[in-house]
């Protein structure tokens, strides 16, 4: 039933399986072909690592044009955020993930303190209003730790969740696991980063989901949530109330149900960035040609409006290679956690394509205006080091998913 | 978006197929399945696989949420790339094109030898965006650099009055070395910029202020009304656009101003000009010609202003205000048309000051900005008299026949309201002719008293409005007042506040009417039409400062102003000689004083003096004459507030203008006391 790499053929085939035979792709054999069964290359996970090469190469054509027109976007300092990155991912590749599985005391004290640093005296750094970044002492450099607090949460929440075995069966385990998830978001939004907060919390449910929380829970959880965030948004809308969000955040949400409101104010970088997608056509612009993002009137052009650029300058071909992309590498993470054994590797995985598949959708669907405006930065292409460094360890911790993964079945 | 959206429908159904074929292959015991449900605790060692199978699942429906999120984010894309591309790339346009208007030159103003009095020069201005009033360094080194105090430059740029968003100017015609030294220091003048503006310039000067008028920027009220109006080819204003606020400027507006141009460029989002698109060329406003007279004007302006200011410096200090005018009385033409006291309308040259304007307006500065030759209204005093005297003769009142006896003291009606000439020692024997030579105001008390005892009193008024007078001439000026030639219905409507018995309207009303004192008001400009009408025998030719219109651009065609008349009065001829010969004998019977004055130049004058009278003040001196008296081409009107002198100033200034037309300058110097009164 097993063979020498841990692939089970008797295994029923899964939907994916099917769907890529019907189209010539047999994804249980990628990973036993010739290639990988022998030498070096079978340590790495080709099918999330080529679309994931593919998209830091087209992150960094995106930003070398952004850096044509726009001064802050430093190609070098995006490069060194590449280089940094890939050695932090080729440290976690090496490194047996599995390690971390029982480390649920360390992962959540190490998820604090990150949560924390910030607040630290001398070492917060203020960046557009948040107190999220921190200034490395003597180096000078500022980074996020927030960034880094998403996979540590995505391993923290693997680790506890795990332990269940794909059955959470008591509603008192349930709560827990919820619990636990609330300790990371709620700091992260004392920072405030409701952006990152968001996703550490779609993530972490994902992983409580798919770890096997009961269905009824799971939907009555999403109904309170639901009710719950309506009840912040009014609140903060009606005179007297407490204001929960903040003005601005408020602002975004009123421009988001209508753009039309104040274009010269809040509308403004929402009306520019779909102007910018819509404008690019099919074709696109070309690199260098975006008036949009080009001559200022898109603001954050290579930060949390990349996309907005990509589309202007390569147009819908370029946005749908980019989808192509970053759905090949979901799917192949999917793939790859449904074919490991552990539940911990499973619900890594299923943390990391649960915070890609929400920042692409955030991040695209702000520029398109389906989403509301906030700042999260698109994986691998927007212009910062600490997004490159994390995105890139989590593709490391995918890696060391496949690379460490059980021998025998 | 219909088609967007019939994509969209078309990838759910996809995806509702995908699904579909996932579950066909799932079928039997492979059964979809989100949860497990009863199943035995993990704690009691429960059922693995089954627990792995539920991971599975959820797994592949995760799979499945990515794959949605990535198929409704292309279904947008599409929509909005490929469905929507054109109305997103019209506005990425928009975005980035902005259009700048060019302005046109404004036409020019040109006297009738074609002289220039307003012309155009380029004018190096310092403009600043409205916030750099806040940063008190940047206003320093400003105010430093232009040679202004910083407090006034932080003044010009909060001025509002160009429009609250659009930027201020700070100051015209700065140096090169100013305009060099922001250029080479960008950074210490954020947000100021140098522009080469088209200013006006005055050659000749003040010459012909209250004629030419000054510019402006165009007023609130003026853009609404550009905006709304619907003519075709009508001029559309911008926000700080030169246009004509008085005299000529105003007036011809529409000829000087020209047509813009504009030029299409890219900008970015800071507004910095990328690239330049295409553009369109402005068009030269049209110049106008004068009827004026440069020289003549300016020897009109001068004599004006020197007898003014004599008759200050000696006998009558509160004596500044006076208007004089040339028209041709052949065809309406002003050739010359001056208002005491005057202004410089180069301090409107962008921008006037607050302080220069509210100089311009206060008391003490006797209202520069008015012309007082259409605007002035006075008491015609004896210069009605020929009319008197027509409108008398017309109604029977009085005939070639008619003799009077002046005592000095008329008593028509009865000894309590009698009523003194001028000449309080009496003119003895007097008829119409010698009436007017000697302006003896008993003969026309007496015409009073008789329109006050016939059965048609108001035939006086009548007559007075048939000439002209308290009517407007239309003269292409703006500003002309109307004046006023009272009557019994005007009178009792006026004096609101007084007794019924004083409202009424009585003889006396008709004698000082008769003599023009007491409410009449009239206008120079009206005066000097109906003066006109008298030298040309009835005629009266709209008066006008236009000659024609030159175009600038294609051919430079000229257009012509078409004269009008404006009233022709029939009157017998018999009648009309009757008032010549009083108005000739003005000049050569009245006085050797006036005689002397004129015999030294080349033509006969007819011409009447008039002393107005106004409480509280001196009089109002005025004197009108035409020449030749027998074939009359010129006539001249002059009027001086508050002179002592009474109409001996304003003969002098008449004189002088005159003299500049037939080139016979007055060889006696004007003594300045202890002249015989000329005839009131």
């Amino acid at each position: 039933m097993a063979s020498d790499q841990g692939i089970r053929e008797s295994e029923p085939q899964s939907f994916f399986d099917l769907v890529f035979a019907r189209l010539g792709v047999n994804l249980s054999k990628m990973g036993t072909s010739k290639l990988q069964r022998n030498g070096y290359l079978s340590k790495v996970y080709l099918m999330e690592l080529i679309p994931n090469a593919l998209l830091v190469l087209f992150g960094a054509l995106v930003i070398w044009s952004a850096s044509l027109t726009i001064p802050e976007a430093s190609f070098l300092r995006h490069l060194l955020g590449i280089v940094l990155g890939l050695i932090v991912a080729a440290a976690m590749w090496k490194y047996d993930y599995s390690v971390f599985a029982d480390k649920f005391t360390f992962l959540l004290v190490l998820d604090i303190v990150l949560m924390l640093l910030p607040a630290v005296p001398g070492l917060g750094y203020n960046a557009k209003g948040m107190t999220g970044w921190i200034q490395v002492p003597f180096i000078g450099m500022t980074f996020q730790p927030s960034e880094f607090a998403k996979i540590v949460t995505i391993l923290l929440m693997a680790s506890v969740v795990g332990t269940y075995n794909g059955k959470i069966d008591t509603l008192k385990d349930y709560l827990k696991l919820c619990g636990i998830l609330c300790i990371p978001f709620v700091l992260i939004l004392t920072q405030p980063d409701l952006g990152t907060g968001l996703i550490v919390l779609v993530l972490g449910a994902s992983i409580i989901i798919c770890g096997g929380a009961k269905a009824r829970w799971v939907l009555i959880t999403v109904g309170i949530i639901v009710v719950g965030a309506f009840a912040v948004v009014a609140s903060s809308m009606t005179e007297g109330l407490p204001h929960i969000l903040k003005q601005y955040q408020l602002n975004r949400l009123i421009v988001f149900v209508d753009p039309s409101v104040d274009p010269a104010g809040n509308g403004y970088n929402l009306q520019q960035a779909k102007i910018a997608v819509g404008s690019g056509g099919f074709f696109g612009k070309g690199i260098g040609h975006a008036s949009q993002a080009g001559s200022g009137f898109l603001p954050e052009a290579h930060t949390d409006f990349v996309f907005a650029l990509l589309a202007e300058e390569f147009g819908f071909l370029g946005s749908v290679f980019l989808l192509f992309l970053f759905g090949w590498m979901i799917i192949a993470t999917v793939g790859l956690a449904l074919r490991v054994d552990t539940p911990f590797a499973k619900l890594v995985c299923v943390g990391v394509a649960a915070m890609w598949t929400f920042q692409l959708l955030q991040n695209v669907g702000m520029c398109i205006g389906i989403m509301p405006i906030t700042g999260i930065p698109l994986p691998f292409i927007s212009f910062g080091s600490s997004s490159m460094m994390s995105q890139l360890l989590a593709a490391g911790l995918v890696q060391s998913v496949w690379r460490h993964r059980k021998k025998s079945g | 978006m219909s088609l967007s959206t019939i994509i969209i429908i078309l990838l759910v159904i996809l995806l509702l197929a995908l699904a579909g074929l996932y579950v066909f292959y799932n079928r039997g015991d492979e059964k979809l399945q989100f949860d497990i449900g009863g199943q035995a605790p993990r704690a009691s060692g429960g059922n693995d696989a089954s627990a792995e199978r539920t991971i599975r699942s959820r797994l592949i429906g995760l799979g499945l949420a990515s794959l949605s999120v990535i198929t409704v984010l292309f279904a947008r894309l599409w929509s909005m790339q490929l469905v929507s591309k054109d109305e997103y790339t019209t506005q990425a346009e928009s975005n980035r094109t902005r259009t700048i208007s060019l302005a046109a030159p404004r036409g020019r103003i040109l006297d009738r030898s074609g002289n220039e009095i307003v012309g155009n020069r380029p004018s190096l201005t310092v403009i600043s965006k409205p916030e750099v009033a806040d940063n008190a360094i940047e206003v320093q080194l400003l105010g430093n650099l232009i040679g202004m105090p910083a407090a006034a430059v932080r003044r010009k740029i909060q001025d509002q009055s160009e429009g609250a968003q659009s930027d201020r100017t700070v100051a015209s015609d700065v140096s090169r070395r100013v305009v060099a030294y922001i250029g080479e220091h960008p950074y210490l003048f954020e947000g100021i910029t140098v522009q080469e503006r088209s200013a006006r310039s005055y050659p000749y000067g003040k010459l012909a202020a209250h004629v030419v008028g000054y510019t402006g920027t165009v007023t609130r009220e003026q853009l609404e009304e550009s905006a709304k109006s619907e003519d075709e080819g009508a001029i559309v204003y911008e926000t700080g656009d030169t246009v004509g606020q008085a005299g000529v400027e105003f007036q011809y507006e529409n000829v000087l101003q020209g047509i813009r141009g504009e030029q299409s460029v890219h900008v970015d989002a800071s507004g910095t000009v990328l690239e330049y698109s295409t553009s369109v060329e402005p068009q030269s406003g049209s110049d106008i010609v004068l009827t004026i007279d440069a020289p003549l004007q300016q020897a009109v302006e001068d004599s004006l202003a020197d007898i003014i200011n004599r008759i200050r410096s000696s006998v009558s200090k509160k004596c500044r205000a006076g208007s004089a005018i040339v028209m041709d009385v052949t065809n309406g033409e002003i050739l010359a048309m001056a208002s005491c006291p005057t202004y410089s309308p180069n301090i409107f040259v962008g921008g006037i000051s607050n302080d220069d304007w509210s100089a311009l307006q206060s008391e003490q500065s006797d209202n520069p900005l008015m012309n007082r030759a259409i605007s002035g209204q006075y008491p015609s005093a004896s210069t009605i008299k020929p009319f008197t005297t027509i409108a008398a003769l017309d109604n029977g009142i009085a005939n070639d026949k008619s003799e009077y006896d002046c005592t000095g003291w008329w008593t028509g009606f009865g000894e309590g309201s009698g009523q003194y000439c001028w000449e309080h020692k009496g003119h003895g024997h007097m008829n119409l002719r010698t009436g007017i030579i000697y302006s003896c105001d008993t003969v026309f008390y007496e015409i009073g008293k008789g329109f006050y005892e016939s059965k048609n009193p108001e035939a006086l008024q009548a007559k007075l409005k048939e000439w002209g007078l308290g009517e407007l001439t239309g003269i292409d000026l703006p500003g002309e007042s109307v004046g006023r030639i009272p009557d019994a219905e005007w009178k009792w409507n006026y004096y609101t506040s007084a007794a019924d018995t004083d409202r009424e309207w009585k003889g006396g009303d008709f004698t000082n009417l008769a003599i023009g004192q007491g409410d009449l008001l009239v206008t120079p400009i009206q005066m000097g039409c109906a003066y006109a009408g008298l030298a040309t025998g009835g005629k009266v030719w709209r008066p006008h400062v236009l000659k024609s219109v030159r175009t600038r651009t294609g051919s430079g065609s000229v257009v012509d102003y078409d004269p009008q008349i404006l009233r022709e009065v029939v009157e017998d001829e018999k009648f009309r000689n009757i008032v010549i010969e009083g108005l000739k004998g003005v000049i050569t019977e009245e006085s050797e004083h006036i005689k002397r004055h004129f015999e030294t130049l080349p033509v006969s004058v007819a011409a009447k003096s008039g002393t107005g009278e106004r409480i509280g003040h001196n009089p109002t001196a005025w004197f009108i004459s035409f020449a030749p008296a027998d074939n009359a081409k010129y006539a001249v009107i002059v009027t001086i507030e508050e002179a002592t002198w009474a109409s001996t100033s304003s003969l002098y200034v008449n004189r002088d203008a005159l003299g500049a037309l037939y080139d016979a300058p007055d060889s006696i110097v004007p003594a300045m006391e202890g002249i015989d009164s000329i005839g009131d």
